[in-house]
């Protein structure tokens, strides 16, 4: 590896093509209260593609991805400046339908969330609040679901009985399937695989792979080697700033700052 | 590995959005966060609506005898004379009486329960105190009636009486008919009625206290006793305190157990065996019967010294505990 | 460092002394109990038969039984819960979930929790200026549920709200995500997963107010046919109790027990119920 002498970085020096930027972060500033948790961040996602974020605990990238969806539009007291433009149009601005918004934009948290209903019913719950299907439309759009997720071959034969019934990997993918149920076009994964075990990891990471195929991917992971095995871009946080992004290949063999380094060799975590 | 088997590709954005209406119920998210500020509302107005209450119906009674409302212990329906130091004297008596049995017994059955008791024998055992805590008063009232009160009076009053020296102040305060009834046994009844409740409150709070702190103070060579009254207590202190005062606010208010047994009389009590009257028990004996005017109004203005003795405590419980117990 | 024996021989004295006191209370509480369960078996037993729930109260010296009193009671404590659930669901829900640390709902909060231990006479004086005096300007089974329904408010708002903290933010923010309106996902999945919580206050609630006397005495009244008129007087259990063991009479006397052991042992097993519930929910 080159020892590195960059401090700084300029997030235009990754490669990405403008055009298939899908949803573009210009200088976000975040606020908890006093607190100023994410500094002038600027990041590109790229359209089907998975971008990941990577970071020591407390450098704010929750905090981004939960601005990605006005999650944080919740509680008082929490707020953002700056402009995150979404097919070119600005998300943060007031007057956005919060709701429209969110069914664009989907989100898995990391811990597994059934609701107390049957899994059929888990996956159609965000569907019944927008569209009006037909029961045959609302069946095909369950299952078409739980496939993509890779979950219908464990759950077909029960799809009335309770979610909570689940394994914790089992569950992580229906919340995975509710999700993209509503056929959003960005996905958001918090820590997706922390609260599971390896192999459901495994199945998880796949089937993100397979997801990227029709939708943008943002996940947010404290595993580098999960980071390296499952996205395209890599951007890397620290005490609330972007310190360095890029493809993932080159990131993680030749990373341009110093401190992308060392985090990335494991100096510091 | 498993395949997956991906069934029609993602239709074009354009298409999913034209089909999308805004999600059902989108409309009536402010109007349920009204629904449910008014129904807390609602309880808000109630305390008020009650304090309000009082204070108009018994306005007519301030208003006619002033001060000495609280002073004299005159109670003559016929002359329309009212005074309700009488019962403000028994209300607290009989509730500080009635604590000061329970308290230390309920520490005893906490104690009991957190540090003594056998295993298999403590859900048992408490739940037994929790179930005690849930039977009406007017039962304990009953009870107090028709069985306490024989027991009490053959075995307490007379003895007690017959045996106090003539000229001392056991003699004062051993005075009255031995018939079972009166300002002791009535202390008596309410201890028990408000017993299982502190107790239950108590062993909670002991409860909170980290294993890790018993297990020190064990291991320095502490007895039990030493390491319940000199670390397990001090530590929940504040808590105990606020359980105390919780269980003297249920006192003061407590109706049905005393009515039966505190013999009615108005007057001040000046002997432990002496009947006497509390507030509750005066407003539950006479309201339905009082004439309106000034008699309705001298009750209700008692409701409202009730009201105000036992709202002072009430807070001040609430501030030392916390949010402890949901009953 | 001595240690000096006489020293350990006292602790030991005094420890043996704080150990014998916690038995010897824990016997005496413990007797108490049984002596009243006891009592209440053994009276109350005693006069059960068929005319208790078949026939209505009788005047001293008559055949009768309870079966007014009893439908009334359950009538009464019915459309309590009724006014009570509606209130104190939505106040507790609003306090859980849209009052956060405001100000109001710190008051609202430290009120709801004096309410709770209220002396339940003052609450049956309320009423009754209120309803009985200024409104109907009669006695009511109306004013009797409403008078009851103040009483199990405070308990229900207190355990719907404690039961809804409890539930995981994440729960909520995945409803949120989907873009569900914030109501639509406290009705279908916060109240949800939060309903065996909310029925356990709603069964101890219901053993609390069918068990009061106090605020039913001027309001409800007492009724001595069998009616199911809530605009009028209605026969209620508690009332019955005060007055037939009041009265000088022991047939009446009788009944009243068995009066107290149906209260008691609804009371008892309700909150049997209410435990095994709540401990079934915590099992999940």
């Amino acid at each position: 590896m080159n020892e590195v002498a960059l401090d700084s970085f300029d997030v235009s020096v990754a490669r990405v093509d403008k055009a298939q930027v899908k949803l573009d972060v210009q200088e976000l500033d975040f606020y908890y209260g006093k607190t100023h948790s994410l500094k002038g961040v600027s990041i590109p996602f790229s359209e089907k593609k998975v971008t990941a974020l990577i970071g020591p605990s407390g450098c704010g990238k929750s905090t981004l991805l939960r601005t990605l969806n006005r999650m944080y539009a919740l509680y008082p007291g929490q707020r953002a400046t700056g402009r995150i433009m979404l097919d070119g149009e600005d998300i943060l601005r007031p007057g956005v339908n919060l709701s429209m918004l969110r069914a664009r934009i989907g989100m898995v948290f990391q811990k597994p969330t059934p609701f107390p209903m049957s899994i059929f019913d888990n996956v159609a719950f965000g569907v019944k609040l927008y569209e009006n299907l037909s029961k045959a439309e609302m069946a095909d759009r369950v299952e078409e679901s739980l496939r993509r997720a890779a979950l219908w071959d464990e759950v077909k034969d029960q799809l009335n009985s309770s979610g909570l019934g689940l394994s914790g990997g089992q569950q992580q993918r229906l919340c995975v399937a509710r999700g993209i149920a509503v056929k959003p076009e960005i996905l958001l994964l918090d820590e997706p695989t922390s609260a599971l075990d390896p192999i459901s990891s495994a199945k998880l990471e796949e089937t993100v792979t397979q997801l990227k195929a029709d939708y943008t991917i943002v996940i947010v992971t404290h595993n580098l080697g999960q980071a390296a095995r499952v996205s395209d871009f890599t951007g890397f946080m620290y005490l609330g700033e972007l310190v360095e992004f890029g493809e993932t290949a080159s990131m993680f063999t030749r990373p341009v700052t110093k401190r992308a380094s060392d985090y990335i060799t494991g100096r510091f975590g | 590995m498993t395949e997956v088997a991906m069934t029609a590709a993602a239709q074009p954005q354009a298409a999913t959005d034209q089909r999308r209406v805004a999600p059902k119920g989108s409309g009536l998210e402010v109007a349920f966060e009204y629904v449910c500020f008014a129904a807390a509302t609602l309880l808000l107005a109630a305390l008020g609506g009650v304090l309000v209450s009082l204070l108009i119906g018994g306005w007519p009674a301030f208003a006619h005898f002033g001060v000495s409302f609280f002073t004299s212990s005159t109670w003559d329906p016929v002359n329309d004379e009212f005074g309700v130091a009488g019962p403000i004297v028994g209300t607290v008596v009989t509730s500080l009486l009635a604590l000061l049995l329970a308290v230390p017994t309920a520490f005893g059955v906490a104690f009991f329960l957190v540090e003594l008791c056998p295993g298999p024998l403590k859900r048992p055992i408490g739940t037994a105190v929790e179930l005690l805590a849930g039977i009406p008063s007017i039962v304990y009232g009953m009870w107090g009636l028709f069985v306490f009160a024989p027991v009490f009076s053959k075995f307490v009053q007379l003895p007690l009486m017959t045996a106090a020296p003539p000229g001392s102040i056991w003699e004062k305060f051993t005075q009255g008919v031995p018939n079972g009834t009166g300002i002791l046994a009535a202390s008596i009844i309410l201890a028990v009625m408000v017993l299982p409740f502190i107790a239950a409150t108590m062993r909670e709070l002991l409860n909170t206290v980290p294993a890790q702190v018993r297990e020190s103070a064990y291991g320095l060579g502490a007895t039990t006793g030493e390491v319940v009254m000199k670390v397990t207590l001090p530590y929940v202190r504040r808590g105990v305190i606020g359980a105390i005062m919780l269980g003297l606010g249920r006192a003061l208010g407590e109706t049905m157990a005393v009515t039966f047994i505190i013999g009615n009389s108005h007057g001040f009590p000046k002997s432990l065996f002496d009947a006497g009257s509390t507030i509750a028990s005066t407003i539950a004996n006479e309201f339905a019967e009082a004439a309106p005017g000034l008699h309705t109004a001298s009750l209700i203005a008692s409701g409202l010294v009730l009201f105000i003795i036992t709202f002072i405590v009430l807070a001040l419980a609430r501030m030392m505990l916390g949010r402890q117990r949901s009953v | 460092m001595a240690i000096s024996a006489a020293r350990i021989a006292s602790r030991r004295v005094a420890n043996g002394a704080f150990v014998a006191f916690c038995y010897i209370v824990t016997f005496v509480a413990l007797s108490f109990l049984t002596a009243i369960l006891w009592t209440l078996l053994q009276k109350g037993l005693g006069g059960v038969n068929i005319d208790v729930f078949t026939m209505s109260t009788p005047a001293a010296g008559s055949r009768g039984g309870l079966l007014n009193a009893i439908i009334g009671s359950v009538m009464l404590c019915f459309y309590a819960m009724v006014i009570a659930l509606t209130v104190g669901i939505l106040a507790g829900t609003w306090l859980a979930e849209y009052a956060g640390n405001s100000r109001y709902g710190t008051v609202v909060r430290f009120l709801n929790d004096v309410l709770l231990s209220a002396p339940s006479i003052l609450i049956g004086l309320f009423v009754w200026e209120v309803m009985v005096a200024n409104l109907l300007h009669h006695f009511s089974g109306w004013a009797g549920s409403v008078a009851l329904g103040l009483i199990a408010i405070p308990v229900i708002a207190r355990t719907t709200e404690d039961v809804m903290r409890l539930q995981p933010t994440a729960l909520r923010e995945s409803g949120i995500a989907l873009g569900t309106p914030f109501w639509s996902v406290i009705r279908s999945v916060l109240w949800r997963s939060a309903a065996s919580g909310i029925l356990t206050g709603a069964l101890l609630a219901f053993a609390r107010i069918s068990g009061e006397t106090a605020p039913l005495l001027f309001t409800a009244l007492n009724n001595q046919f069998t009616s199911l008129d809530m605009g009028r007087e209605m026969a209620n259990l508690p009332v019955v109790m005060f007055n037939y063991a009041l009265s000088a009479y022991e047939d009446l006397q009788r009944l009243a027990w068995v009066a107290a052991l149906i209260v008691s042992m609804s009371v008892l097993g309700i909150t049997i119920i209410a435990r095994f519930v709540s401990r079934e929910q915590k099992r999940t």
